[in-house]
């Protein structure tokens, strides 16, 4: 159970739709989290995505930057300037956190800009899908069936962690779900494409690694010469296609 | 009007890099802050010669690692890491110091701390990534080349001259090594009481109350393995009485997690954005400099404050600063 603290505790459904609906907490001096809940869903994610959208167009003295998480969205903020502002609050917490669940009052709207679904290549050729026969012992499927499975899902960025451009795609089907290999790898390629559990992603750069891999995209996830370095971001939403190995290695040349 | 300086890389050190006050922008993106570990001591090594606080200084760890003044110098250090000294002249810290052409300066070590910064006038001339000059060395960017200084690295310095960095450079330049006769007292921003001030974090109560007073009342050791990444701290494992698994949320540098075997971890510059595992605690952000200057075997103890006292020993701190910038001024005029 996780009700927002401003409102009464009883059951009042339609809220969720009438209102964002989270809890803050401080993170550090410059930072407060806001907890949308405790569970994964899409609903969450909408709600984090839309907030972060209200407050971008709404912003207070002194913010600084958002990190969007699972069931989270972090706020950050310069002190100084939160001090000197008219916001309203003993604390600088409570000045930004007051500001943030005045802003929570404003209707919720479902995201009315839909998002162009982002297709991501990938090779699923065994010469990079090192661990893609297991997945497939694992589940008792074929090579290619996983294949089909991990192409034929809608994907959503859910967060971008552990390095930079690494995204979190939740909504993968659970029957090419597998748990993270035992011994992480020490260095795994760039663009290489894994499962842990039931979340897919992708490496934006060559790092250790323990998820088990079943293919690589041409495509540079994390790129610092683009004006958005990470290739994705939190609220995307993701589908894979299928290539060979002749036009992986067209799509890497360019 | 600004004065071009060069140094070549004699010896390199064991982890020496350039950093500024961290990088922000990107944050989203998984992109960590990254900056000077000691973010104090680079702030007041910049200020001690009239510039910008968040300019680009060179981080160096530990001692071992020398310089060539390929031009007349002007520069300033701070941090715990070593004591710079030129042909047996030790150079004291937190003070301009003139280094004619063709100077060695030495990193000698002190046993004090770990990390040295040395901030030349102007800053450091790297190029600006990602809205920072600092290295991030696990991507290879920022920095110089987005990697550790080498021998024979040649760096250079910054237009970003003030008329307090100009004044100072004509008052002491020469041809032997020279130092004004005040410097900066960094002492006083430091609390005689050498335990490290923690708000208690955000899954504090996952944790047995056992687990919580013995947190804050023994002492951890600072483990082999830690880096600018964070500080891995040895001592009794903290139990937990929740055994829900956390949902990956931001972290920051200064966030204390606590692993799945119960062992500690201080999150420092170079940490994840995001982190899975629950939080004990959040050193305040005035002690987090103190942290970045504990060595391998180093001990480590913790006390609560609260987020209200946090805050405002951050701010007396910023104000600290803003008066201690005056006071160079006033010395100058």
């Amino acid at each position: 159970m996780f009700l927002s603290v401003s409102k009464p505790m009883i059951d009042q459904p339609q809220e969720t739709t009438s209102g964002y609906s989270f809890q803050t907490y401080a993170l550090g001096e410059q930072a407060v989290t806001l907890a949308f809940g405790n569970e994964i869903s899409e609903e969450t994610a909408e709600q984090i995505s839309s907030f972060k959208e209200l407050l971008s167009q709404n912003s207070f003295p002194g913010f600084n930057t958002t990190v969007s998480a699972y069931t989270t969205l972090t706020v950050f903020y310069h002190l100084m300037e939160v001090l000197t502002s008219d916001l309203v609050g003993a604390t600088c917490f409570e000045k930004v956190s007051n500001y943030l669940h005045q802003l929570k009052q404003t209707t919720y709207q479902s995201q009315a800009i839909s998002k162009p679904i982002i297709t991501i290549p990938v090779c699923y050729d065994e010469k990079f899908a090192i661990d893609l026969q297991e997945v497939a012992q694992l589940n008792k499927l074929s090579v290619n069936e996983v294949i089909e499975i991990h192409t034929a899902a809608r994907y959503r960025v859910f967060m971008i962690g552990f390095t930079p451009g690494f995204a979190y795609l939740g909504g993968m089907d659970r029957r090419i779900a597998s748990p993270r290999k035992s011994t992480p790898r020490a260095s795994l390629p760039a663009g290489a494409v894994g499962i842990a559990g039931n979340q897919t992603g992708i490496y934006p750069l060559k790092t250790p690694g323990g998820w088990q891999i079943i293919g690589q995209t041409p495509l540079k996830m994390f790129d610092i010469h683009r004006d958005q370095p990470s290739f994705l971001n939190a609220g995307d939403e993701v589908v894979f296609k299928s290539i060979s190995i002749d036009e992986f290695n067209q799509l890497s040349c360019r | 009007m600004q004065i071009e300086m060069e140094i070549c890389i004699d010896k390199a050190g064991i982890q020496s890099t350039i950093q500024d006050l961290g990088r922000y922008p990107y944050l989203s993106q998984g992109v960590p802050i990254s900056g000077a570990m000691d973010t104090l001591s680079a702030k007041l090594a910049n200020i001690a010669i009239g510039n910008r606080e968040d300019l680009a200084t060179i981080e160096f760890t530990y001692a071992a690692a020398s310089f060539i003044a390929a031009t007349d110098l002007l520069i300033a250090y701070g941090g715990e890491g070593a004591l710079l000294v030129t042909d047996e002249l030790a150079l004291p810290a937190y003070r301009p110091l003139f280094l004619p052409k063709g100077a060695l300066i030495k990193l000698q070590n002190n046993n004090h701390g770990a990390r040295t910064y040395v901030a030349i006038a102007g800053g450091w001339d790297v190029p600006t990534v990602l809205g920072s000059k600092s290295t991030y060395l696990t991507a290879g960017f920022g920095g110089y080349h987005g990697r550790t200084l080498a021998a024979k690295d040649r760096l250079r310095n910054d237009k970003n001259w003030s008329e307090n960095t100009l004044k100072l450079f004509n008052q002491l330049k020469g041809t032997e090594p020279k130092f004004t006769k005040w410097g900066i007292l960094a002492k006083s921003f430091f609390p005689e009481d050498k335990s490290i001030r923690v708000v208690p974090g955000r899954e504090f109560c996952w944790f047995t109350s056992a687990s919580i007073l013995y947190f804050a009342s023994s002492s951890y050791k600072i483990a082999l393995n830690s880096n600018r990444m964070g500080l891995n701290l040895e001592g009794t494992a903290i139990e937990r009485n929740k055994k829900e698994e956390l949902l990956s949320t931001a972290v920051t540098p200064g966030t204390i997690q606590v692993t799945g075997n119960g062992n500690l971890v201080l999150l420092m510059a170079d940490c994840q954005t995001t982190g899975g595992y629950p939080r004990i605690a959040q050193v305040a952000a005035v002690d987090l400099p103190r942290c970045a200057q504990l060595k391998p075997g180093d001990d480590i103890t913790f006390r609560y404050i609260s987020q209200e006292n946090a805050e405002q020993l951050y701010m007396e701190q910023e104000l600290d600063i803003k008066t201690l910038k005056i006071a160079i001024n006033d010395k100058l005029q």
